[in-house]
This record gives C-alpha cells, structure tokens and sequence, in this order.
C-alpha cells in the first residue's frame, strides 16, 4: 500500500463525513471516529515501508521513523478525542463544517509529517492552521482564534521566507538536501536557523509566542483542546527537530561560541524553552480556569521537549521524544476529563465546582493518573521522560536550564493539584447533586489514554525502541534498554522494578489498614471548623485563590502581555489612520488623493 | 527479582521504622529539656502511635482512605529504595531521582486524602506545603544537580561510597561548603521544622493536612510521617555527610544530625509561607548557584581533597 493510497483514501472519507453531517451531524460526528481510527490502522501498516518516496502532483512525501512517529501520536490524541464529539454537536454553530475541519487538520498533520520538501510541508502547515483557526472560532470566544491566527501566521511567513531563502542558495527544495548549502555561511545559517524554527516556536508555545497558547485552549470547544494540547503543539517539535537534523545546526555553528559545549544560538533557543517552563509553570498555577491551566501547562512542558529535542543527544533527545509522547496521552486525558466534567456541569472554572469524585469516581481516577504522569511522579510516563531529560541535562552541565526544568517539575506538583482538589475533591455544591458519570462512551477514549500511560510508564521500551530507531535515522548514539532497565552514561532506571515494589508498599499498607477496624463513614459536613457553625458547603470549599502566598509572590509576573497589547493597540491606531486617509465619505479627501496621483502620475513622467 | 528483595526490603522497612520512631521519642525529650519540662518516655512515639491504631476512627468516603493507603505506600516503596551504610534491597534502584519523585507519590496521597475530607483547613495546609517545597526543592535539586555532574552518577549509595576513607574532608558538605549549607537548610524544609512548619501550624490551620485524621488514619499518618523523615534525613546523610560505612556508623550520623536539627528549630520562629518562599530564592537558591558554577567550570571539591 502507498501513502498517496492513504492520503486520498483519508480525503475521500472526510469529504463522506462532511456530506453525511449535513443531514445528520451526530451520525457524522461518529464518522469522525470510524475515519480516525481507519487512519490510525492505515498508519500503523505504513510502518514496514518505510523510506518509500511518494509524490502527487506537486507533493512529494517520504516515509520516515520520525515522520512516522509523530503522526501516530497525533491520530491516537485525533482518535480518543474523537468520541467526545457526537455529544458537542448540539453545542456547534457550524457541526458538519466542524467534523470535516477535524478531518482535514488530521490529514494535514500526516501530509506535513511525511513532507519531502518545503512546499509541501509549508502547504500541509497551513491546511491545520487554517483549519483549526475555523474550529478554535467555534468555541468561546472569536478573540482567541485571531490571536491564534495572528501568532500563527507570523510564525509560518517567517519560516516560508527561511525556506525560500534556502531554495535561492541551493536551488533546491528537498528539505534533506537543501540545508546542505548554508554549509561554510555562517551568517546566512544564523539568520536560516532562527528564521526557520520561528514557526515551530510559535506552534510549540515558547516564550515569548506562547500567548496563543492559553487563549486558544481555554476557548476552543472542549473537544478540540484536547487535540490542540496534546496534538497539533506538537509540530512545533517537528519543526524543531528539522533544525537540528536535516539543518545539522550543531555542525553548521561549530566554528561559533559555545556554551557548555552548546553552540550559542542553540543555547539561546534553549534558554527560551527554560523561560517558558517557568512562565507556564508561574502562570498555570494563577489560574482558576481549568482548561486555561492545563494550557499553560502545556506551555511549561513544551519547553521540556523542545530542551530535549535541541540538544540532539543520545539521553535528552530520547527524554524530549518521549516527553512528546507522555505529555501528549497526559495532556489530552486531562482536558478530555474536564470537557466531561464541563459536559456535566457547565463550567470548567474550578471556583464553581467541587466534590465531583462522588459523582464522577472514573474520571477522578483518570484524571488522577494524568496527572501523576503529567508531573513527572513514577510509575507513570511523565516520570521515564523527565528523568531522562534531566539525566541528559546533569550530563551536559548546563546549570540554568536544569534549574528551570526543577522549577517546572516541582510547580507542576502545584498546578495539578488545583484541578485535584478544587474540581474533584473538597465539598459538593447542592446544585451538583444530580449530576452523572461519564457515559461509556465517553469512558473509552479516557481507558485507552489511562492504559497508555500506565503502559509507557511501566514498559518505556516500547517507545523506546521506535526512539532509537529515529536516533540511528538522524546518525546519533542510540538509547540502549537491557531488559526492562535503561541503562545510561550517569545512571540506570528499570521502571518495571519501580512499579513492582510500589506495588509491594501498597500492599503491605492495604493489608495493615483492612486488619484494624472499619471505620465509621461521616458526611462531608462533618468536619472540624474550629467551632464555626458553617451549613452552606459552598463556604466549606477551599477552591478560590488556591494559592495566595504564592500569587502574591508573583502578582506582575512579565510584562510580554502588556508590550504586545501596546503594540496591537498601535497597530489598530495606523489602521484606523489608513482608514481614514482612503475610505472617507468627505469629498475632500478623494481630491486630495486625485491630486496626490496625478502628481506622482506626472512628476514620475518628468524624472 | 527474587522473594530474597522483599523480605529485605521488609526488614529495611521494620528497621526504619523502629530506628526513626525511637529518635523520635529521644528527641521529643530533647524538646522538653530545651524548653525545661521533663519530657515523656522515650518509648512514648510508640505507645501513640499504637493507641491511635487501636482506635475507632472516621471516614469521609472512599478516596478519603485510598489517599492514605496510597500514601503509606507510596513511602513505603520510597522506604526500600534508600541504601543504608551500602546495603540495598533492590540493587541499582537508588537514582536520586527516583528516590525524590517517588516519594511525590505518597506526599501526592497524602494531599489527595487530606483534600477528600472536604475540610478547607487540610486544603490550605496542603497548598501550602506544596508551596513549601517549591521553595526549598529547586535549591536543594540544583546542588544534586551539581554532585551528578561532578560524580557522573546518580545513584545514592555511590556518591556515598565516594565520601567514604577521607574522614571528615570527604564529605561533600566539607567539599562544596555552599552546597553543604544548601542542603542543610533544606532539610529543614523538608522535615517542616520550624521556621518552615507553617503548613501544620497547629494554632493557625489546625494541623493543616492532618485536621480530619483520627484512629488508624491518623496512626497511618505518624507511621508515614516517621518513615518520611528517615527517607529525607537518609538522602542529605548520604549525598552529603558521606553516608556510613557500617550500619552503627550510620546510625550515629543519623542520630547527630536529626537530633541537630531537632535543636535548631526548637529556637526559631514561624516563617509565613511566602517569607519561607522569599528566603529559599533569596539565600540557598544563590549558594546553590554560586556552587554550581564553581563545581562545572572550576571543578574545585570534586577531587581536591587528595
């Protein structure tokens, strides 16, 4: 089977998605997780031919491990999210227009993944942008998806303007030959590195393109956070993980200063990746949104793996993949579990909510297991990836950044925790009272996420191999498992172990608390107050200003935000100015412009 | 992995137990001296432990006791992991960051059960603790940071064995003065003593975490909070103090260096938690740089003692 095959095959079932929307969107809704999931086992069969080139018209495609790798990620988040969406179909303004744009930006994301040239991938780039600026527009708010667009657009301009400025040095638009020109152009490489990694940059979330990233989650419809989180943020590591092997930046800045070994310009995008951990870890724990936290968490951790990526190395670049992995099952199981919990409720802000776990024990669970891994907590996925981030950064010695990645490890204990306790945990509000459990179908995508990660955490190896295999594709050291056990330069980690002797502890402290006697169930009411007479369960609620030392401690965190309000606000006033000057009802005008042309007309004659 | 690793792990787990509950009986009479009253019995941690796990107790739904449950053993597993004047039960499993984040895991248990109750004093106590360990975790992980770096490992036990033959100037704290400090304070942090105890302040929050505990819960809570602090003070007794090259050795350190900061903290104040914040990025935060830098580029206490 060939990918063009695929692709067409995947073209075909969406455009029969969008017309069977049209008469009954709940029916087409459902096509959408018949289509992923077609996608999903086409994909997994293109694996055995890999290194096929295909082409159509003017796309040309190779199949690569990387290529690969990062659609799977993308159409398992596209397919466990997709059965979230029969239920939001009452809540779109446009549903089948929205089931076929979830297709599309599916395909899109393949088609970039495997693009063989420039133009082909900026083509695809633009189909999900497109496409997920019209879904993003359907959620909350129509500011959003602007910003969206905006942050979007400037990124891709800028990396369309690096590639035609490779294609005018080596007249060539495949992407594995043509960086090879910049070879022995120092500042042309510059000026190509930092152009062209602005697009993924943005899409990642670094700082200081990070501003789309909370406002488009938190607004999006429910069930396309989760595939904006856990998925389409993840081009941006596909773009970054061109610049350092395709590009080769660490033999194109070889000559240039170094950093613990890290050509400068490296290390400054990894700075940025180190700031963006700690603004997304700062900001994520202000917020009282839910969906907004878990946005700028994946800010935080998108630093994480953009760190991982650049350093292009046997230990970190494994720790960044993975990371890519874990955070993506991770992320989109917690939004998936506050959609639900919005679907029931109607609100995801955490200060209205409050002892969901008694009504919603198996998305508690879920999200409870989500969140372990999201904070990097052993036995789940999170924790393999970190580790080897940090084992890779304690091998490289770079300081600062690795003070960023514990700041963003510890802070990520607090902002998920918030969630925890104030949605799910603490006392439940009277109107609360009736609200139900996830449906099974709503249930199924949350056990597929939660057996991934458990999976991930407790048998990394199974990532890992494909891991190693993209290592020995881009000519790197690979990461080598004995057994169950990693095994690297500065220290070993045999996650089955891990979970094994957890599992030992709980038992022994299960069995201890089953032999004394059973304890007396109290309401939630019943508590200790200081002897307070309190009867309203909302005023027992510890969810407002969760942290108030600690907001305090932050309360102007970085000035990003304003300087770009600033210049929007400039923008807007130059608009209006041009406004003025070309479309105004006043007579005078139109004559001031005639004489100005006519004056060009002329004097453009005479000189 | 045989059946051989977890009877280990249980005697290391009964070890610890009793080891730390007794010191902590010693040092609730050190307390008394301090503030001259005459103090209980040595053994008395023991009795009220037990007496709480012989009472009846309350429940406020399930998650209320899986938190606890998950807890206990969450610590518990932490507990088997720490090498012990070179005796492991699980060879190869001390990473330092597996001992650190899995003990996450039971403080994460612990979070959840006290939140479960629904008593927003167990709420604040918890955000505050986790506020706390913001604090002093990055300096302290920082200086961990640079003894990986230095000793190109991060298996506990090694870099133990590494102090191990010089005497007093092997230790790491004697080595890396500021990281020494660094991790000193931390482990006052850590062990929430005063002045960084805002998270249980009795008077304040009512105990924080542990409002809603009593009878086996609560006897759960001082098991968990007595294997806790032999998991903390045996990570800075390792990384920095040189470990012990016999258990007796070890024990003694132990002793020393609980009972020191025992002592300390009897004289401090209370730090509000935003203060506790201000002094971690204030003071250890910058020694932990300083000494950082001075390991990576000078290279200066990683083999100077020779």
């Amino acid at each position: 089977m060939t990918f063009i095959t695929v692709l067409i095959t995947l073209l075909a079932l969406s455009v029969v998605t969008y017309l069977v929307s049209l008469i009954n969107n709940k029916l087409g809704a459902y096509f959408t997780i018949v289509t992923s999931l077609v996608t999903l086992l086409l994909l997994f069969l293109l694996k055995n031919s890999i290194g096929q080139l295909a082409s159509i018209s003017l796309f040309t495609f190779k199949l690569t491990t990387v290529g690969w790798y990062f659609s799977m990620v993308m159409v398992v988040v596209y397919f466990t999210s997709a059965f979230l969406n029969p239920f939001w179909m009452k809540k779109m303004i446009y549903p089948a227009a929205y089931n076929l744009f979830y297709l599309v930006s599916l395909i899109g994301t393949i088609g970039m993944f495997f693009a063989r040239d420039f133009i082909t991938l900026f083509i695809f780039w633009e189909t999900v942008v497109w496409t997920s600026t019209f879904i993003i527009q359907m959620g909350k708010s129509r500011k959003s998806s602007y910003v969206y667009y905006v942050v979007s657009a400037i990124g891709s301009m800028v990396t369309l303007f690096a590639m035609m400025l490779v294609y005018q040095v080596s007249g060539t638009l495949e992407i594995s030959v043509a960086f090879n020109a910049l070879t022995g152009q120092p500042v042309l490489a510059l000026i190509v590195f930092f152009t062209f990694l602005l697009a993924g940059l943005s899409k990642i979330g670094i700082f200081p393109f990070h501003v789309w990233l909370p406002m488009a989650h938190g607004s999006a419809p429910h069930t396309f956070s989760p595939v904006l989180s856990g998925g389409l943020v993840k081009m941006g590591a596909f773009i970054a993980y061109i610049s350092v092997s395709a590009f080769a930046a660490y033999e194109a800045f070889s000559s240039s200063f170094t950093i613990m070994g890290i050509p400068a310009p490296i290390y400054i995008i990894m700075v940025l990746g180190a700031i963006s951990i700690v603004v997304g870890t700062v900001m994520a724990i202000r917020q009282d949104d839910a969906k907004k936290l878990l946005a700028y968490s994946s800010v935080a951790n998108g630093g994480y793996i953009l760190i991982g990526i650049l350093l292009f190395d046997q230990l970190a670049f494994a720790g960044g993949m993975l990371h890519l992995v874990s955070h993506a099952i991770a992320s989109a199981t917690a939004f998936i579990t506050i959609a639900i919990v919005a679907h029931r409720t109607g609100t995801t802000k955490m200060s209205k909510l409050g002892g969901m776990i008694h009504k919603m024990p198996i998305t508690y669970t879920v999200y409870l297991i989500a969140i372990i891994s999201m904070a990097g907590i052993p036995p789940m996925g999170g924790f393999v990836s970190k580790w080897l981030i940090l084992q890779g950064l304690a091998d490289h010695g770079l300081l600062f950044i690795a003070a960023a990645a514990f700041f963003g490890s510890i802070g990520s204990f607090m902002y998920v925790f918030r969630p925890l306790s104030a949605v799910f945990l603490g006392q439940l509000a009277p109107k609360h009272e009736n609200v139900k459990e996830a449906s099974i179908m709503m249930q199924i995508p949350m056990y597929l996420l939660t057996i991934a990660t458990l999976l991930i955490g407790v048998f990394p190896k199974i990532i890992l191999k494909v891991i190693a295999g993209i290592q020995a594709e881009a000519g790197i050291q690979e990461i080598v498992m004995v057994g169950n056990t990693i095994v690297v330069a500065n220290g070993v980690l045999d996650t089955f172990r891990v979970f094994v002797v957890f599992g030992y502890g709980f038992l022994i402290a299960l069995v201890i608390f089953i032999l004394r006697r059973k304890s007396r169930r109290v309401t939630l009411m019943d508590t200790y107050t200081s002897a307070e007479f309190v009867h309203t369960p909302e005023l027992l609620h510890y969810s407002s200003n969760f942290y108030a030392p600690f907001e305090r401690l932050t309360k102007k965190p970085y000035p990003v935000l304003n300087l770009y309000e600033k210049v929007s606000i400039k923008i807007k006033e130059i608009g209006h100015m041009a406004e003025s000057l070309f479309s105004s009802p006043k007579p005078a005008v139109t004559i001031f412009w005639i004489i100005i042309v006519f004056a060009i007309f002329f004097l453009g004659g005479v000189l | 992995m045989t059946v051989m690793n977890f009877v280990y792990g249980f005697i290391i787990l009964l070890a610890a137990f009793i080891f730390q509950t007794t010191i902590t009986g010693f040092n609730r009479k050190v307390t008394a001296r301090i503030q001259k009253r005459y103090g209980p019995r040595w053994y008395q941690q023991f009795l009220d432990i037990f007496k709480a796990l012989r009472k009846s107790s309350i429940t406020h739904g399930w998650i209320f006791d899986f938190g606890v449950i998950m807890a206990l053993g969450g610590i518990m597993a932490t507990v088997i992991f720490i090498p012990v004047a070179g005796f492991e039960a699980f060879p190869n499993m001390d990473n330092v960051y597996i001992i650190s984040y899995l003990l996450a895991i039971g403080m994460l248990g612990m979070a959840m059960s006290a939140a479960g109750s629904g008593n927003p004093w167990a709420s604040i106590g918890v955000s505050r603790a986790l506020t706390n360990m913001l604090a002093y975790d990055i300096p302290l992980m920082i200086v961990i940071f640079t003894l990986i770096f230095a000793f190109d490992t991060a298996s506990v036990s090694e870099i133990a064995a590494m102090q191990q033959g010089m005497g007093i100037l092997g230790w790491n704290a004697i080595r890396m003065p500021l990281g020494g400090i660094v991790a000193f304070i931390a482990l006052f942090g850590m062990l929430g003593k005063k002045p960084f105890d805002s998270f249980i302040a009795p008077a304040e929050i009512a105990s924080g975490p542990m409002v809603e505990y009593g009878g086996k819960h609560l006897g759960f809570m001082f098991i968990l909070h007595e294997l806790m602090t032999f998991i903390e003070v045996s990570l800075i007794l390792n990384l920095f103090f040189g470990g012990g090259s016999s258990i007796l050795v070890y024990a003694i350190k132990y002793a020393i260096l609980y009972t020191l900061v025992n002592i300390i903290s009897q004289v401090m104040p209370r730090y509000k938690i935003d203060q506790a914040v201000k002094f971690f990025y204030r003071v250890p935060l910058v020694f932990a740089i300083i000494q950082g830098l001075v390991v990576i580029f000078l290279g200066w206490g990683v083999s100077v003692w020779f």
